[in-house]
């Protein structure tokens, strides 16, 4: 399978935490199917969430919104049963950790388990690795992380985390907590967004008062205000915040 | 996600590792996906791309790769006028699979435990059946992997199996794009440093007494930087430039 292919050439430390047995005890897939086809009924987040977790062998389960890590506080966690303080503990490291890659690297991981320690100051439930397992996933604009903590000594089969990246999206789109557009969109109006993407797309003020039937001064005031609600300064800055936040 | 440590590897250093082993042309695509049509009983496939970002109405599919052949010219078009914008809508919010039949009088493929998680297309719009997998990776390198055929019946398992597959094949032929782009526009360190400030909002002045260099030398670097990205002005390079994961 192609997955193998690309495990290999991980490094050492990556090799360590996958093993392509597979472990006897864990349900079959077309069983969690069964299961996930119960909790759609229901329609129970958590209960989804756990079934993923037992699938893949995992002790505990955190989604975030990976979109939503910029702002303060815990806003971005959409459902958890880990301890509370191990998730404040972590979520410093996530914020940084998220601003340090680029867009395409992003796009490039999706359903790809990652693997990460802990910080040293905080405490992990008994027998509990200081590792945790990620697998990003995307429902709309919304970027989510499905993160497992597991036993200490415990392989995650690969298969199985690529699996669950994508049963997770399902269960996340049937039960719409992709969140909608309209929270990503700093409030912009429609002309305001419209005006973003011509000039992304390097128009310049007078192209786009042709393209749109306005006046050059009226653009001008929809970009004006684009950098008042944004809190950007320039045009340039405008548009690669527009860009960052997948606006345009 | 990357997640900082001293122990494992950093997600920029990941993926580049995991690019090495991707593959070198679009061709190589072609075995996986008749491997995957075979699996599903399909009769063909196509792989649609998500081309314009930004403004849903400017958004539309772009047929990127199919083996209908000859005798079935009008399939691509006639399935893009038939469901393109219902799919360009279905992506902005859903990660779930979607199943339409060619005529009232067929079924659409994917076995009824499988429901909650299969959307169904408005049937007998065109003359195939088929199975559409969206695929989400971010900003860039959205899709469908579609496949299309009256004998298509797959059980939820095989699924399951095809759509992580497509996630996979979407994965692949962005890390070619980006190859390709990469050759051709190879930006030196300096450009990348002004692109990085300008998008920061600093202005030419600013970035100019930032890196030690005259006004002009600054905007000699974004002139070139332009040009290498194929860009009209440097809000256009800049949008490009994040967009391609050239700066952050």
């Amino acid at each position: 399978m192609d997955m193998d292919v690309i495990q290999a050439s991980k490094g050492e430390r990556q090799m360590s935490n996958f093993a392509s047995a597979v472990v006897p005890d864990l349900l079959p897939r077309d069983q969690l199917l069964q299961r996930l086809h119960g909790v759609a009924n229901t329609g129970r987040l958590q209960s989804g969430l756990r079934a993923l977790t037992e699938y893949v062998g995992a002790s505990h389960y955190l989604l975030a919104r990976c979109d939503l890590l910029q702002e303060s506080g815990l806003d971005f966690i959409v459902s958890s049963d880990w301890p509370f303080d191990l998730v404040r503990d972590i979520a410093n490291d996530l914020v940084r950790g998220y601003a340090r890659s680029t867009e395409l690297e992003k796009c490039m991981q999706v359903f790809q388990p990652n693997f990460a320690l802990m910080p040293d100051n905080a405490d992990v439930p008994d027998g509990a690795s200081r590792q945790y397992c990620s697998v990003t996933f995307n429902v709309g604009r919304s970027r989510l992380a499905l993160m497992f903590l597991f036993g200490e000594g415990f392989i995650l089969s690969p298969e199985r985390l690529r699996d669950v990246g994508l049963l997770a999206g399902y269960v996340a789109s049937f039960l719409r907590c992709g969140g909608t557009r309209v929270d990503r969109d700093f409030e912009l109006t429609d002309r305001e967004l419209e005006c973003l993407f011509w000039i992304a797309e390097g128009k310049t003020s007078d192209e786009i008062a042709m393209i749109l039937g306005i006046s050059r001064n009226t653009i001008n005031n929809y970009i004006t205000s684009v950098m008042r609600k944004t809190a950007t300064k320039t045009r340039s800055e405008a548009i690669a915040f527009a860009v960052r936040n997948n606006l345009v | 996600m990357a997640h900082p440590s001293a122990r494992t590897m950093s997600s920029a250093e990941q993926s580049r590792m995991v690019r090495v082993n991707r593959i070198s042309s679009r061709s190589d695509l072609f075995p996986r996906l008749i491997a995957m049509q075979k699996l599903a009983d399909a009769h063909g496939f196509a792989i649609f791309r998500v081309s314009g970002s930004g403004i849903p109405a400017k958004q539309r599919l772009v047929c990127e790769l199919e083996n209908w052949g000859s005798s079935n010219a009008g399939f691509g078009k006639a399935f893009t006028d038939a469901y393109g914008d219902v799919l360009l809508e279905h992506i902005e919010k859903s990660l779930l699979p979607l199943s339409w039949a060619g005529g009232c009088d067929r079924a659409a493929p994917g076995p009824a435990d499988f429901a909650p998680f299969m959307t169904r297309l408005q049937d007998g719009i065109v003359p195939f059946s088929g199975l559409a997998f969206p695929v989400r990776l971010g900003a860039v390198g959205n899709g469908f992997i579609v496949f299309t055929g009256d004998e298509i019946d797959p059980s939820s398992d095989t699924i399951v199996e095809l759509h992580g597959r497509c996630c996979h094949i979407m994965m692949d032929l962005l890390s070619l794009d980006e190859r390709r782009t990469a050759a051709a526009e190879a930006l030196s360190e300096r450009e990348i440093a002004c692109l990085q400030l300008a998008g920061d909002g600093r202005i030419s002045e600013e970035i100019a007494d930032k890196l030690g260099l005259s006004v002009h030398t600054v905007n000699a670097y974004l002139g070139s930087a332009t040009i290498k990205l194929d860009s009209v002005n440097r809000i256009q390079a800049i949008a490009k430039a994040i967009r391609l994961g050239y700066i952050s």
